[in-house]
């Protein structure tokens, strides 16, 4: 494996640029130096439930915890155990478009650390004995529970999870065919029956050098950290396997049909999402503009839904209220979220949507605000290894290029209050929003 | 961190070189039980709800149109005004977190006391956080530590402004801290400016009127069962109440926490019940000291049938670090993610004014960390199956919630 490109890109509040590997098999590596006395290694692969079909849904994230369990150096255990004995805190999470494994470990074990790390992405070999047995999830359960009935508890406890139930039902309803339609988590049918086969062949098609990105954060030797990672990813040669079926993936940045959809439980209150879709994370003029929506509509105490209708309402009825925007390769996500007196139902959706409308009138003032939170944003990111971390992740994986995060505060001083306008307006209307509610069971309940 | 003591105000100061952003926190030791539960909770939410010169509103958008941020927490034994903000705000923020401290109004009372009430009828809309609530609550029983979400509830209407305008002036009648974390060029400039325009933090040794409360209150175990027939999972929550910091337990009872089911995912509990059985996603241990008291648990999400088997097996871990010594990697391995977790949670500077003053606080001192580790590392594996023996002795209090038809006696 050899350098082909190395550049110097700079990072909004980082002393020094990151210098950028690129390598001959398409692999990359970025390294940002920051005092600390943890370093934070994290390898950010370019997969997610974004390259699932209906039937492996869910397999990004069970391999996720799969390549904990063992590899032709290392068997199952023996990673998380070394690590944590060094004082690391170690981890990895699935996302839509990506999957990260993250270590931060005092900085004078680097080296184990990165010597493992590697092994554990290049090397994972599933273990039929760790997976556990294939069954029936609606049947009786295997005697041997291994992970594969980890993750269906995890799913469980997500349907435990009010917040997360709205949102699975929303998500739903925001897409038509696009694999951001379905969990991440998938479903237990799934789980219960993917074969090790699948999985295998799942990280062979995706855990490709060019589909990766090493990231090292902290104090530490350039030259030394290159070499120790040109020594340990050995990629190896899976050109030849028969490669995993995504579905189609055409971009879908508008809801096509808007609809509420309900859904009941034991609670005492109400929980409402609604969703808006939006172009890819990659515009950026566009995904700085829904940052700064976002502010503006439901971060702090200042923001428009928690002054109006927390602070100052005219009748009182939600408890939490907020905005946010997530953003996705093939396309971001604007939402509202609220937690109110479920007999206030129609009032409370009447409500936000008009709080949408009210985004065709935004004050030099608000914009002001939100352009300074979105800078101080990135300095709050830099203050620990981890963040730094996630935050080149994120553009280096999602957006596939991590000038944009420099290139954001330049963008964002050329946006006003116009421009919102007019962003609001194309994405955010109220009848391109989408609506999900969980409200207290109880006799006359909707269905649509 | 540095101490100093100016006109009676306790000032401590760190530097963090070329960081962007200073944080200022300001501690308040409450000494006594609060007249009723969720009074200082009340209290800490309405410093935050309007002063003399900012309605809540005009305050909130001072502090965010420069992104302040300012957070005011009651916690067990403190109210803890915090604040982060960019250097060049200092003067600004440091003049509206005064306003706010000094000249609250607290006239939003009635709507705050709704919303409140609200956010807390939300919270407990989440299985967990009604299975947490009830352990604490029967944990300490009539004790202040008791103060849990459905307690609090029950009192807030009781609630009235003269209390909490009485809460505030004992607020700031006790002892005292401001801690300041940042990119310090001149410490005697910080250290007058506070001498000259806080004056209100001088710190004044007052007797702490709480009573220690070392072991749990109950002659055998107990278990209370909450039902929730919709849930998806049982989830459980097991503990003990034990020694704090002041006791030689403490670091022999964090090296246990540790094996058992804090380090990660490579614990007893994680290995033996979620990674060999497959009991759950989520399990683990806690133990959490306070000024009067500690708290030992373990916890599980498992599937509904699995709560006997979940329940034997947090026996048989903590059985097995009782009866058998643990080996010297393990032990060892254990002190240094204890190290490596302190390190990793003291990287911002938010994190260390909050830890530093923590201690300060609680009259641990500025070199806790320190010494704690130091005991730490002198931890034997008999002292380790000493706190494990100790655990199994006393009785415990088990809380579950799952549907009724998985009640257990």
């Amino acid at each position: 494996m050899n350098i082909v490109k190395k550049e110097q890109i700079p990072y909004p509040y980082l002393k020094k640029p990151l210098s950028v590997y690129t390598f001959n098999n398409g692999y990359k590596v970025v390294l940002a130096k920051k005092d600390s006395q943890i370093i934070n290694i994290s390898s950010w692969i370019k997969t997610g439930s974004i390259n699932e079909n209906k039937d492996n849904n869910g397999v990004s994230h069970f391999v996720e915890h799969l390549l904990f369990k063992g590899t032709t150096k290392y068997k199952a255990g023996c990673f998380d155990r070394a690590m944590e004995e060094l004082g690391g805190i170690i981890n990895a999470a699935t996302w839509k478009d990506y999957t990260f494994y993250y270590i931060n470990i005092p900085k004078e074990h680097h080296k184990i650390a990165l010597e493992m790390h590697s092994d554990m992405i290049v090397d994972a070999l599933f273990p039929k004995e760790e997976i556990g047995p294939e069954f029936d999830p609606t049947g009786k359960m295997p005697e041997e529970k291994r992970e594969r009935y980890v993750v269906i508890e995890e799913i469980k406890m997500g349907e435990d999870n009010n917040w997360r139930k709205v949102y699975k039902n929303l998500n739903n309803i925001m897409y038509e065919n696009h694999p951001y339609k379905r969990e991440v988590i998938g479903t237990k049918e799934i789980i219960a029956n993917i074969s090790q086969e699948e999985i295998k062949r799942y990280y062979q098609t995706f855990y490709s050098p060019n589909n990766i990105t090493t990231i090292v954060v902290g104090e530490f030797d350039e030259e030394e950290i290159i070499e120790l990672i040109q020594k340990n990813f050995k990629f190896k040669d899976n050109s030849n396997i028969e490669k995993c079926v995504c579905d189609s993936k055409i971009p879908e940045l508008e809801i096509k049909n808007p609809k509420t959809v309900y859904d009941y439980a034991d609670i005492n209150t109400g929980f409402i999402m609604m969703g808006a879709l939006c172009d890819s994370a990659k515009n950026l003029k566009e995904t700085i503009a829904l940052d700064l929506i976002s502010t503006i509509l439901g971060d702090g105490k200042s923001s428009r839904l928690y002054s109006e209708l927390i602070e100052n309402p005219k009748e009182p009825h939600y408890y939490q209220i907020d905005s946010c925007h997530y953003q996705f390769k093939d396309g971001d996500n604007f939402f509202i979220e609220a937690n109110f007196d479920a007999n206030k139902k129609d009032i409370v959706m009447e409500e936000l949507k008009n709080h949408l409308e009210k985004l065709q009138n935004i004050t030099p003032e608000e914009l002001k605000k939100a352009k300074k939170r979105a800078k101080v944003n990135f300095a709050q990111e830099s203050e620990m290894v981890a963040d730094i971390a996630d935050s080149i992740g994120y553009w280096a994986t999602v957006c596939n290029d991590i000038s944009l995060a420099q290139k954001y505060l330049n963008t964002l001083e050329t946006i006003d209050c116009n421009y919102l306008e007019k962003i609001a307006e194309k994405y955010l209307s109220p009848n391109k929003i989408a609506v999900s509610l969980l409200l207290p069971k109880g006799e006359n309940n909707e269905t649509v | 961190m540095k101490q100093y003591n100016k006109n009676g105000i306790n000032i401590l100061l760190k530097k963090t070189p070329l960081t962007p952003r200073t944080s200022v926190c300001l501690f308040f030791r409450t000494n006594k039980k609060e007249k009723f539960f969720g009074l200082n909770s009340l209290l800490a939410r309405l410093l935050l709800q309007g002063t003399k010169q900012y309605s809540a509103k005009k305050l909130a958008l001072e502090f965010e149109k420069e992104c302040i941020d300012v957070t005011t927490k009651a916690k067990q034994d403190y109210i803890k005004c915090g604040s982060v903000f960019l250097n060049e705000d200092f003067n600004l923020a440091l003049e509206l977190i005064k306003d706010l401290i000094l000249n609250s109004t607290f006239e939003d009372f009635e709507k705050e006391v709704f919303k409140l009430k609200g956010e807390i009828i939300s919270d407990l809309d989440s299985p967990k956080f009604r299975l947490t609530d009830c352990f604490v609550k029967n944990l300490f029983k009539n004790h202040p530590y008791s103060s849990t979400h459905t307690k609090i509830l029950n009192d807030l209407d009781k609630i009235t402004k003269k209390d909490v305008i009485e809460a505030h002036k004992q607020m700031l009648e006790g002892i005292k801290a401001i801690v300041v974390v940042g990119d310090i060029k001149d410490e005697n400039k910080i250290i007058e400016y506070f001498s000259d325009n806080f004056n209100f933090m001088k710190s004044n040794e007052i007797k702490d009127e709480v009573e220690d409360i070392f072991k749990n209150d109950i002659s055998k175990d107990e278990v209370i069962f909450l039902s929730k027939n919709d849930a998806s999972q049982a989830q459980i929550l097991q503990g003990w109440i034990v020694d704090s910091f002041n006791s030689e337990m403490c670091a022999k009872y964090a090296v246990l926490n540790n094996v058992l089911g804090s380090s990660g995912l490579s614990s007893r509990l994680f290995v033996n019940l979620r990674d060999k059985q497959g009991l759950a996603y989520t399990v683990r241990s806690q133990y959490e000291t306070l000024l009067h008291s500690g708290i030992f648990n373990m916890y599980i999400g498992t599937s509904p049938k699995n709560i006997e088997k979940s329940l034997e097996g947090f026996k048989i871990e903590l059985q097995k670090l009782a009866d058998i010594p643990l080996d010297d990697k393990e032990l060892l391995g254990a002190k240094e993610n204890i190290s490596g977790r302190l390190k990793y949670f003291t990287q911002n500077n938010s994190q260390i004014a909050a830890v530093d003053g923590y201690n300060f606080m609680m009259n641990l001192g500025l070199d806790y960390n320190e010494r704690f580790m130091k005991e730490i590392f002198s931890i034997t594996k008999e002292d380790v199956q000493q706190a494990a023996k100790k655990l199994l002795e006393m009785p415990k209090l088990i809380t579950i919630i799952a549907p009724d038809k998985y009640k257990i006696n």
